[in-house]
């Protein structure tokens, strides 16, 4: 089954210790510290103030058993009131910065996941599934969010707890230790659910990430879903999954939900012994009922933040899953090596590839022992089959993969010496199949470099192209590309990202197979440009288009990762190898001949 | 047949519909009566009857037991030694059942509120299914996902457990009276009372202003979405343009709003006024029980019970800071999903329309189209005629409505005027599940399922394992697929092997061969991948043309010479119509094309032409 992968583990899933993931939560809060200290500041003056209102309630109650003194019974009331208010006023500011700190450390940790995830190698994104990082930066630092929230309050009450206790020890030990006993028993249970819990919360989120990436992948080829009148299969498909997810959440909103109510019964087992043993007191008089009423009520303080713990469990437990989520997302180590990070001011564009050894993560091995030398400024091509190795020599040269052994030298500098980025600016790839962002035109070509103005936009579009194409669009250069690039057609698209890689000036080009899917017409259009910027910079062509290749200095050709011929056009020619024979099927095909005699090969 | 001279707008049509759909009227009402429709849907009505039920019970133990312990009290302090075991055992039991009830009642709150998750999302799902393309054109995948994802849990949410604690708090608003009434001095009802009116209010103005914040949150939440994903979609373009950065700021300047708006919210829970409410409810009640115990009128254990029935009104005070907050959430989560569920969608699937088998010809009439929302005409009088089992090669420079022409016969637009035949019957007679089943794309920007190639190749029509190889076969992909791990059942895509566009092609040209359509339109825009697979991809086209009408939009200039009709585009116009020989003779355009390419006169290109 196609989908049958999606409960399994996300490969850079790790189990922490909840000790290192506890310290690692935390140093997330050192930032805000002086707002945390407010926090904790008001946390505990707010429960001191909120523990003794049923002290003081206790005291009343023992007053109008006792002597029933008007005035002391009048003054205890008076308290309470000032209490309430104290307590409510410090409540507001413990919340407020409580919101202000959750929200910096959600903020922070969605930046560093963003970042990290912005900063892997394109191997990383060949392994995961777009859908489930997203989900996974935004959903589950929510959740993370949501989390702290409970915690904080949890805290308060369990402070309160702490300080009703002290004094329930002063008025009677053994009532005291017998409602304490409840909280190690409590504490058994809950434990014991924990472990099923967060393993059936982790089933459950994975079983909704992949409805999650169902439902995206659905909808990004719904038009040959909607052309083939597919919609039945995929919706099938759909209920399918859906209905796993519906099933393996349900089970675990069983086991969680079963928590509450199991502690509850613990609370009523509870009660009833402080009634029996408290009873028993009463009726002897070692203590009053007002005192009895205290520990009845402590029972409930000290149950609501445990019960809260356990109803708060499922969210407790999806939290720490969570942060567990996005920490392994942040220490997947990027495969780049980087050995130093000298700043290029302008890059030669002198190429030496050494002894290159580089397989893709699959064991899908592209080169072994691979040399190759390109002067600066010298434009070379690169022709052979699909699968020769020509992308990937591309993509190593722009960094996206790392190879494992060999060197890569630039102007006599080994590429991992280069900052990244920098490096990366100077390099300007023309991939296949061209990628557009959901902007206008204008932005989408000055993507590299925002404050470009409108004339070297249209002054790049001109090197290309031309510009009128760009005048039919209803908006210009204003015009929305949609998602993709989706309302431009193909070639547009294409002279869309030549124009923003001509406005980058690349030091060193690299163009893959960049006019494939670019229409006739324009096509010669981009011929004549093409002679003009390429030169001044190192040009590296992957082609099929011998018309560009015949007029390269250098042409090499690629099989199985290995360089079989190099030379110019006519020397390769005479030489009658496998470039000649490419050459001639590629002549065959584009010649007028055979096209005139397509014909007859089309009645065969 | 229906009329198609006027073209009605009926709100309800849509191209795909899985069987009855039981929410579609409560759709067009609103969101709370569809949110109600779900909740009251078939089995899940009587469960929700069986969850109040149950609440209400439980709502009842836990005031008796406070009843039964001020008793006690009573008993105790007057030194009634023999009523100790009873009220232990009395006590034990109402504090015992009372865990036991609830947890019937999560158990059954939870089937209701997944079962209420799924079906949205089901709803959902085969609602966007339906719509049209020129819908789904206008949807950001990161916006939809959203909805699909969020919008629906919150659905969960809204019962569990949202709903089933406002009856709980509700509840244990309203029992606790009828218990004060029943055993204590009526009066005493005065405070609970005050409190529920002020609570109202308090509660009302809480949720009027923690409203808008909560909009808010969402829709900032919806564009940290789609920003990321869209970064990570396109990472090539950003790694090589260096832009890691500027696309962490992006996204950063969303995740902060969305952070404003969170601390913004923190702001107005804060301040919420039932908690202080509650103190001076429960203080005021306690100054009322002390009064009447000093005249008389109450005695200890009686002032004990009822202050713990006072104190049952903490539960719906907290509860409520929230519990209404996923309400609010709940409904703009739903009205978020019906915003895109009821949006009028133009195709109607014409489900008892014309549905003969077609014969492939061709005939446009005057169409003029523009896309939905512009006003830029694509196209402008085009009117051409393909006979059947002709080919048809459409040329023209990027963007001149080659591809949008193609779209207009399947349907996944209409046009604006004028009309489009197919043997000789209006387009939009067809029922359009007939009209499509009978039309294949081949797309220029091949997509593909992440799932196996022979379930990838069997998209269209599931065929067999032995019918698959035969259609990879003609479209020249056996080869290669023999050479993958698990050939046919190589995974591709994200998590699979990566295919080239020449591969990703002719997997295309296999789909297309296995539906065996009477009309193909063939969308290519891959052109010499290399010498081999050109002569594969070739001879896979070469293949595929035979038997039908063909409409080939191609850069091989190999295929547009020997079509049988050749229309020269520009700018949504045609400007040029006929044979290769006719157009080398008038088009200029189109002569500039061959001339470049080969280098020669075009006088020459004629002779050669005239000589074949």
């Amino acid at each position: 089954m196609a989908y049958g992968w999606a409960l399994e583990a996300e490969e850079y899933d790790r189990e922490f210790s909840d000790r290192f993931l506890l310290k690692r939560i935390l140093s997330y809060f050192h930032p805000y510290k002086r707002s945390m200290s407010i926090v904790i500041f008001f946390i505990s003056v707010a429960s001191i103030t909120s523990a003794f209102v049923p002290v003081l309630t206790s005291i009343i109650i023992n007053n109008l058993e006792t002597n029933r003194n008007i005035f002391s019974i009048f003054a205890v009331i008076i308290l309470i009131l000032i209490f309430n208010l104290l307590s409510y006023v410090f409540n507001y500011f413990q919340q407020r910065y409580a919101f202000r700190v959750i929200g910096g450390v959600v903020l922070d940790l969605r930046k560093n996941a963003t970042d990290a995830v912005l900063n892997h190698d394109l191997s990383f994104f060949d392994r995961n599934p777009t859908g489930k990082i997203v989900s996974r930066v935004n959903s589950d630092s929510e959740t993370f969010g949501t989390t702290v929230d409970l915690s904080i309050q949890l805290i308060s009450s369990i402070l309160i707890v702490f300080f009703l206790l002290i004094i329930m020890f002063f008025i009677n030990i053994l009532l005291t230790l017998a409602v304490i006993i409840a909280v190690p028993i409590f504490f058994i249970l809950a434990l014991s659910f924990r472990k099923i819990a967060r393993k059936k919360t982790l089933l459950g989120q994975r079983a909704l990430a992949s409805v999650n990436d169902f439902v995206k992948e659905s909808f990004s080829g719904i038009q040959i879903a909607k052309t083939f009148r597919q919609e039945e299969k995929l919706y099938e498909k759909f209920n399918k999954v859906n209905d796993t997810s519906y099933k393996v959440n349900l089970r675990r909103a069983f086991i969680l939900n079963a928590i509450f109510p199991s502690l509850g019964i613990i609370q009523g087992i509870t009660i009833t012994l402080l009634v029996l043993f408290g009873g028993k007191n009463v009726l002897g008089g070692t203590i009053s009922a007002g005192d009895l009423n205290l520990f009845l009520q402590g029972v409930n303080y000290l149950f609501f933040p445990l019960l809260s713990i356990a109803a708060f469990w499922p969210t407790f437990q999806a939290g720490m899953a969570a942060s567990e989520r996005i920490f392994a997302l942040i220490d997947t180590l990027p495969l780049i090596i980087q050995n130093d990070s000298i700043k290029p001011s302008r890059l030669k564009g002198n190429i030496e590839i050494r002894n290159l050894l580089f397989q893709y993560e699959n064991n899908k091995g592209v080169f072994n022992n691979f040399n190759l030398s390109i002067n600066s400024g010298e434009s070379i091509a690169i022709v052979g089959h699909t699968g020769a190795g020509k992308s990937s020599l591309a993509k190593l040269l722009a960094r996206f993969y790392e190879f494992q052994g060999g060197d890569i030298l630039i102007d006599g500098i080994s590429i991992r010496n280069y900052d990244l980025k920098e490096y990366r600016r100077q390099i300007g790839i023309i991939p296949q199949s061209p990628f557009l962002f959901a902007d206008s035109i204008e932005n989408n070509i000055k993507y590299c470099c925002s404050n470009a103005k409108k004339e070297d936009v249209i002054n790049s579009l001109n090197a290309t192209s031309g510009s009128d194409w760009i005048e039919d669009l209803s908006r210009g250069l204003e015009t929305d590309t949609g998602e993709r690039g989706s309302r431009l057609s193909m070639g547009q698209r294409q002279l869309v990202v030549f124009a923003r890689v001509l406005l980058e000036n690349p030091a060193i080009l690299i163009l893959d197979e960049a006019t494939a899917s670019v229409d006739p017409f324009t096509e010669t259009k981009i011929q004549d440009a093409l002679q003009k910027t390429i030169e001044g910079r190192t040009s590296i062509i992957i082609a099929h288009h011998l018309w560009t290749v015949r007029h390269v200095n250098r042409i090499i050709v690629l099989d199985h990762g290995k360089i079989i011929e190099e030379g110019n056009h006519e020397e390769l020619m005479a030489k009658g190898g496998m470039y000649a024979e490419l050459y001639n099927t590629y002549f065959r095909h584009q010649s007028l001949e055979y096209i005139e005699k397509m014909k007859e090969i089309k009645q065969i | 047949m229906r009329s198609i001279t006027n073209k009605n707008i009926n709100t309800n049509y849509v191209e795909f519909s899985p069987g009855n759909d039981p929410f579609e009227k409560a759709r067009q009402i609103g969101s709370r009566r569809w949110i109600l429709s779900h909740i009251f849907y078939r089995s899940n009505k009587l469960l929700f009857i069986i969850v109040l039920f149950t609440t209400i019970l439980a709502a009842n133990l836990s005031s008796a037991i406070l009843v039964v312990i001020g008793n006690a009290i009573t008993d105790f302090l007057i030194g009634k030694q023999s009523s100790l075991l009873f009220y232990t055992t009395f006590i034990l039991l109402l504090s015992v059942g009372t865990p036991i009830l609830r947890l019937i009642n999560y158990m059954l709150r939870e089937v209701i509120a997944q079962r209420l998750e799924r079906d949205c999302r089901k709803e959902f799902f085969s609602n966007l299914l339906g719509k049209s393309q020129s819908f789904h054109d206008q949807q950001k995948i990161g916006e939809l996902m959203a909805r699909a994802t969020d919008d629906v849990r919150t659905m969960n949410f809204l019962i569990s457990p949202a709903i089933s604690l406002i009856f709980e708090s509700f509840t244990s608003l309203i029992v606790p009276l009828f218990y004060i009434l029943a055993f204590y001095p009526s009066q005493l009802i005065l405070a609970p009372l005050i409190f529920s009116l002020l609570f109202f209010f308090a509660l009302k103005s809480y949720t009027r202003k923690i409203g808008p914040i909560t909009g808010k949150l969402r829709s900032f939440y919806g564009m940290m979405n789609s920003t990321l994903n869209e970064a990570l979609t396109g990472i090539e373009v950003v790694k090589a343009s260096a832009q890691e950065s500027g696309e962490s700021k992006k996204y950063y300047e969303n995740a902060n709003n969305y952070r404003d708006a969170y601390v913004e919210q923190g702001d107005v829970e804060a301040k919420y006024l039932p908690l202080l409410i509650l103190a001076l409810t429960i203080t005021g009640g306690l100054i009322h029980a002390i009064i009447l115990n000093l005249i008389g009128l109450m005695n200890i254990g009686q002032v004990i019970a009822y202050l713990g029935l006072l104190a049952l009104l903490r539960f719906p005070t907290f509860i409520s800071i929230f519990v209404f907050a996923i309400i609010r959430l709940a409904v703009s989560s739903a009205q978020r999903l019906l915003e895109f569920m009821n949006k009028k969608t133009e195709i109607d699937e014409n489900v008892g329309g014309y549905k003969n088998e077609i014969k492939g010809d061709i005939k446009f009439e005057n169409v003029i189209f523009s896309y939905p929302g512009s006003e830029k005409k694509v196209l402008k009088n085009i009117s051409f005629e393909v006979k059947p089992g002709q080919t048809l090669a459409l040329v023209g420079t990027t963007g001149s409505g080659k591809t949008t022409l193609t779209k207009l016969i399947s349907r996944l637009y209409d046009v604006d005027e004028g009309r489009i035949l197919i043997d000789n019957v209006d387009i939009r007679n067809y029922a359009l599940n007939s009209l499509r089943n009978q039309i294949s794309y081949v797309d220029q920007d091949v997509f593909l399922f992440s799932t196996t190639i022979f379930e990838n190749i069997s998209f269209g029509y599931t065929g067999s394992i032995e019918q698959v190889v035969e259609v990879a076969k003609e479209a020249q992909a056996h080869g290669f697929i023999s050479n993958l791990p698990n050939q046919y059942y190589s995974e591709v895509g994200e998590r699979g092997v990566q295919l080239s566009g020449g591969e990703r092609q002719r997997i295309a040209i296999a789909r297309a061969f296995l539906v065996n359509p009477k009309i193909l339109i063939l969308d290519d825009s891959t052109s010499a991948i290399d010498s081999n697979t050109e002569d594969k991809i070739q001879r896979a086209i070469r293949n595929i043309l035979k038997n039908r009408t063909t409409i080939l939009i191609t850069h091989r200039l190999s295929q547009i010479r020997w079509a049988d009709l050749i229309i020269v585009l520009n700018k949504g116009e045609i400007v040029a119509k006929g044979t290769h020989e006719e157009l080398l003779k008038t088009s200029e355009d189109y002569q500039r094309i061959f001339i470049k390419k080969f280098d020669v006169e075009i006088d020459t290109l004629i002779k050669r032409c005239e000589e074949a």
